[in-house]
């Protein structure tokens, strides 16, 4: 069986706009199967080749949707996530940043009634190196392989991943789980899914200061993975109560900070690096030549 | 972005939250006492610092807002000052609504003990909500916790009004404390803490006098020995760990940002060289969508246009790393092939 990551038809909300269009181009040349786009009111027109409609339904009639990529503005984004949730696409993943908390409280509550999954906001997607780019996660840096990274971070997630690139270690995943407070699927859904993929040896977990996603991570782990888990938590030296970038990134209670994480996921197994570069070093070090 | 006390009861009035009669204050007003001056500082405290002066005659007025003026609390001293009519209390509560990150949905958080000894309290009741059609049976709850029943009914329409403010202003936080019982039984907003969610100021016309805090630029310690560059929050906050881990003390966190330009670039440079204590700066760039030689033509820029700036070092990655590398060679501008070479380097020079 195969599972939503490797869905074949995938389609873009938001095509005809500046990131929309530049994100197809790259999501194309890696060889993305990006079969139409949405943009409401320009239907007819071509984006990098792909045809746009003026909504999912309209691409429905002739075609079936596996995954939508939405880079629509955050003004617009709950509309572009509720089409995609009322049209049971399977896998939504959401790029756009700055959505309000409460659109993404309404979009919670419409998920629970669906079968779709959400991958983000405030994502930069996933890659699945050598057969899906959904989002903008540089593919120049992957190497298709074993490895299984996911992340709330982008550029932590780029440096680890060109980090094992470099050492000669591909990945099979690569997720960003986004930044904010309210997001769709989180560390235990991707874990469940690197857990149970025959294709996956080792899964690398990035987290930051800020909320509790960690440490239920940890206990997930503990419980149900049996994989080698490698981890980093960064904002060590984070100031308390102060947001330090991402919306989700700001130190409330002593059990958010990077200390109380590391210790859990410690706890739970894994094997917890200091920086991103020991990361990458004990990864590749433990990794079967 | 929190509001300050004024300004959040002002948002709570006309959903029908009672709130004392009140009035903005300036030197040489008359009012008739007795009446509670209340600093407007957008910090916890305030009470205990005395930022809440009781004046009970008209001769105390003048020289109470004088006093509340210029009375630092924290950090802040007010621009404004709230003059409130002085209640009759019989007990105080606490009540917020909030975001709940866990439970991923809005949640009401209540105590019998409110008022400024509130954060001694640690057996909370909260109560999950998901739409105002709640707001009976959990108001039913609330008097029952509160050992009010002849307020069942005043602290329901409490609950829907509230819930109805908090998400038509996009509130992350609206918290009642004290929530105040007066001797004429009536339940009051005595003071009000709201924070809204800047990411919905693009559907509000909001004016306030706090302004969104920065995120992107946040100072650790303005007496540090190294300022740090990085771009994307993950790796600006990795960039201050491992700056911590080297021996070094980061002044600042930094994320430029995705697709930053010279123009940022430079602003930054210019922001960090005002830190008195700096002796390095530590530049640690993965160009995604930002460009590497966007980067490193920003540094030949700050170099030559910012007198007195301290070494950097750099280490530099991603699109267009090859002519980052080339542009910063011809300038004699050296780079380092890891964070933690261009770290260990930068530790050679500072001194505490």
């Amino acid at each position: 069986m195969t599972n939503l990551f490797e869905g074949n038809n995938v389609i873009v909300q938001g095509i005809t706009g500046a990131h929309g269009s530049f994100q197809t181009k790259a999501m194309l040349a890696a060889g993305t199967n990006v079969i139409a786009g949405v943009t409401p009111g320009k239907a007819g027109q071509k984006v990098e080749g792909v045809m746009v409609y003026d909504s999912i339904k309209a691409i429905q009639e002739t075609q079936t949707v596996d995954i939508t990529v939405i880079f629509v503005p955050a003004p617009y984004a709950k509309a572009a996530i509720l089409e995609a949730i009322a049209a049971h696409v399977p896998l939504i993943i959401c790029i756009t940043e700055g959505i309000p908390i409460h659109d993404m409280l309404v979009v919670n509550k419409a998920l629970k009634s669906s079968n779709s999954t959400l991958l983000g906001p405030n994502s930069p997607g996933a890659l699945l190196p050598g057969s899906n780019k959904l989002g903008i996660i540089p593919a120049s840096m992957s190497l298709k392989g074993t490895a299984a990274i996911v992340s709330r971070s982008g550029t932590l997630t780029y440096e680890t991943m060109a980090g094992l690139t470099a050492k000669g270690v591909g990945q099979k995943y690569v997720i960003g789980i986004g930044g904010d407070i309210i997001h769709g699927m989180g560390y235990r859904e991707s874990l469940e899914l690197f857990e149970k993929d025959p294709e996956v040896d080792q899964i690398i977990l990035i987290g930051e200061i800020g909320g509790q996603d960690e440490i239920e991570a940890a206990a997930y782990i503990q419980q149900s993975v049996t994989k080698p888990v490698f981890a980093y938590i960064t904002g060590h030296h984070a100031p308390a109560g102060v947001q330090l970038g991402h919306a989700g990134a700001i130190l409330g209670n002593d059990n958010e900070s990077a200390v109380a994480k590391s210790d859990a996921l410690k706890k739970a197994g894994a094997q917890v690096a200091s920086t991103i570069t020991e990361l990458v070093n004990i990864v590749s070090s433990t990794t079967k030549p | 972005m929190k509001l300050l006390e004024y300004e959040a009861k002002a948002i709570l009035e006309p959903y029908n939250i009672p709130v004392p009669t009140s009035l903005l204050i300036k030197p040489g007003d008359t009012l008739p006492t007795p009446l509670v001056l209340k600093s407007q500082v957008p910090i916890g405290g305030r009470g205990k610092a005395g930022g809440i002066i009781l004046v009970n005659t008209p001769d105390e007025l003048q020289p109470a807002i004088t006093k509340l003026l210029k009375l630092e609390i924290k950090g802040f001293t007010p621009k404004t000052l709230l003059a409130e009519e002085k209640l009759h209390i019989k007990k105080e509560f606490y009540f917020s609504i909030l975001i709940d990150r866990q439970l991923a949905g809005i949640k009401l958080v209540a105590h019998k003990n409110g008022g400024i000894e509130v954060e001694d309290n640690t057996d909370f009741m909260s109560w999950p909500i998901e739409d105002k059609s709640q707001a009976e049976q959990i108001g039913q709850s609330l008097a029952e916790y509160y050992e009010l029943p002849d307020q069942t009914f005043v602290l329901q329409d409490l609950i829907e009004n509230l819930y109805d403010c908090f998400v038509q202003n996009d509130a992350t936080l609206i918290e009642i404390n004290p929530l105040i019982l007066t001797e004429e039984n009536n339940l009051i907003a005595g003071d009000c803490k709201m924070t809204l969610d800047d990411a919905a100021a693009f559907r509000h016309d909001w004016h306030f006098e706090e302004t969104p805090a920065e995120v992107n630029f946040v100072t650790i310690d303005p007496k540090g020995n190294t300022a740090t560059i990085a771009n994307g929050a993950g790796l600006a906050m990795a960039t201050v760990d491992a700056a911590y881990e080297a021996g070094l003390k980061p002044a600042n966190f930094l994320d430029i940002g995705g697709g930053a330009n010279e123009a940022t670039l430079l602003k930054a440079f210019e922001r960090i060289v005002e830190y008195t204590h700096l002796q390095a700066i530590v530049i640690n760039i993965f160009a995604g969508i930002t460009r590497a030689d966007e980067v490193a033509n920003a540094i030949v820029a700050a170099k030559q246009q910012i007198a007195d700036l301290p070494p950097l070092f750099i280490r530099l990655a991603g699109t267009n790393y090859e002519a980052a590398e080339k542009i910063l060679t011809e300038n004699n501008i050296a780079l380092f092939p890891d964070l933690e070479s261009a770290l260990r380097a930068a530790k050679e020079v500072v001194h505490d």
